[in-house]
């Protein structure tokens, strides 16, 4: 599916979706929707909200699709962005309570490379994870928790029992170092 | 791994939001800070294209056959030019008519700005091909009619020419939607108006019809990102106009 649609094709479809051709929106649909509707249930761990968010990312994607710089996203990135900010926005809604709930470590763990990234031929993907990893194991728990669960400092601080301010540290000092290994 | 340098507080913001990691408030500063700031708009599109290879990792999970169906009718209600949504920005308007601007203030020199914008000869020398050249003035909806934004509607670049009197920086929180109404009553978004910009929003050839004399150009105030309905402005309308022919 997504994996066999190259950034070429779908940067081709986001042109004509922008003139208005809904085939053109459907094609991108079939390409991309079973991604976008991972990521929002990984945020939301709710199949009808994220059913909700998806629809409105595909109606913000036809809406919007005349600002996608191909110059300056991929699509990939633009539409996932999307998807991510709409179910971040719907899980803040939920009022802080929302971040209170018990993750289990398990689920916590459970952004480690899995056997389909393994399988992602060389390039920025695989720099990615690599980069990653060269973290120290609690802060790419923390990073990758923060991206895959869309959730706050002030949760991941309750749950790993550190003071907000650590785990701030922890964060951006994480993410420097990511930016470093990643430009090499 | 070696160890790196610092990011600078505003790039760590930028990573943070990008990261998904921010609380709601701090996530509208950013949008904020986007829509004003280039630079740090910049820093957070980096940062989406250095995470988001992190999805991979996720399994796919197919959305249900009647999904794609839903999508398809929230998008025909928006093309339609059907009956039912008819005077919904009229009531809207007239809803709003007694919110207040808020904290959007007027800056003299702005002002005089966009008098010295509308008393300029219109660029476009060859007599349009496509259309005819539109402008309109959008007041205040509240007090005196003060102009808050002038737009001109130019057919051979497709684009609308969109300058903000409004003085920027006020707040921070909200930015600006333009919205065209054409005959139908029904409000088409058109884009994020930066405050105390000039810019030239380009149109999408669906939306080129809209762009008629006699239709109606308004201003909502809206949460970072744009209005979250698909169609229809969430916040005060704070300016409107009529598009007539220059």
């Amino acid at each position: 599916m997504a994996s066999a649609t190259t950034p070429e094709h779908l940067a081709q479809l986001m042109s004509r979706v922008a003139a208005g051709e809904r085939a053109a929106l459907r094609q991108l649909y079939e390409a991309t929707s079973a991604k976008l509707f991972a990521v929002c249930l990984r945020i939301l761990s709710d199949r009808e909200e994220a059913e909700d968010v998806l629809q409105e990312v595909y109606v913000t994607v036809w809406r919007r699709a005349d600002r996608f710089d191909g110059t300056r996203a991929s699509v990939m990135t633009w539409v996932s962005t999307i998807a991510r900010n709409r179910s971040i926005d719907r899980l803040r809604a939920r009022g802080p309570m929302a971040y209170a709930e018990p993750v289990e470590a398990a689920e916590i763990a459970d952004g480690a490379v899995g056997a389909e990234a393994l399988l992602v031929a060389a390039g920025e993907q695989e720099r990615l994870h690599r980069c990653l990893s060269q973290l120290d194991a609690r802060t790419e728990t923390v990073i990758r928790t923060a991206f895959f669960e869309g959730v706050t400092y002030e949760a991941l601080a309750r749950r790993m029992g550190a003071p907000l301010g650590t785990v701030k540290s922890w964060v951006r000092r994480g993410l420097a170092k990511l930016k470093g290994c990643l430009a090499t | 791994m070696s160890e790196a340098a610092d990011l600078t507080e505003a790039e760590a913001f930028a990573a943070e939001h990008a990261l998904g990691i921010l609380s709601s408030d701090e996530r509208r500063q950013a949008e904020a800070r986007m829509a004003a700031e280039p630079a740090f708009a910049a820093q957070v599109e980096a940062w989406r294209e250095r995470l988001t290879p992190m999805t991979d990792s996720l399994a796919e999970v197919s959305p249900p056959h009647a999904l794609w169906q839903r999508i398809e009718r929230s998008l025909g209600a928006n093309d339609n030019r059907g009956a039912n949504d008819n005077g919904a920005m009229a009531r809207g308007l007239r809803f709003w008519r007694g919110a207040s601007v808020g904290s959007l203030t007027l800056a003299a020199a702005s002002i005089a700005a966009a008098v010295m914008l509308a008393n300029r000869p219109p660029v476009v020398i060859h007599p349009p091909a496509g259309g005819q050249l539109l402008d309109a003035s959008l007041v205040s909806q509240t007090g005196a009619p003060v102009p808050l934004f002038v737009a001109a509607y130019d057919p051979i670049r497709k684009a609308l020419i969109v300058t903000s009197l409004v003085t920027p920086g006020n707040d921070p929180a909200h930015v600006h939607e333009l919205w065209v109404i054409p005959a139908d009553g029904k409000p088409r978004p058109l884009g994020i108006i930066a405050a105390g910009k000039t810019q030239e929003m380009p149109l999408p050839e669906k939306l080129l019809p809209a762009l008629a004399a006699g239709s109606a150009l308004a201003v909502s105030v809206e949460p970072p990102g744009g209005s979250p309905k698909v169609n229809a402005p969430t916040g005060p309308i704070t300016a409107v106009g009529k598009l007539a022919k220059i």
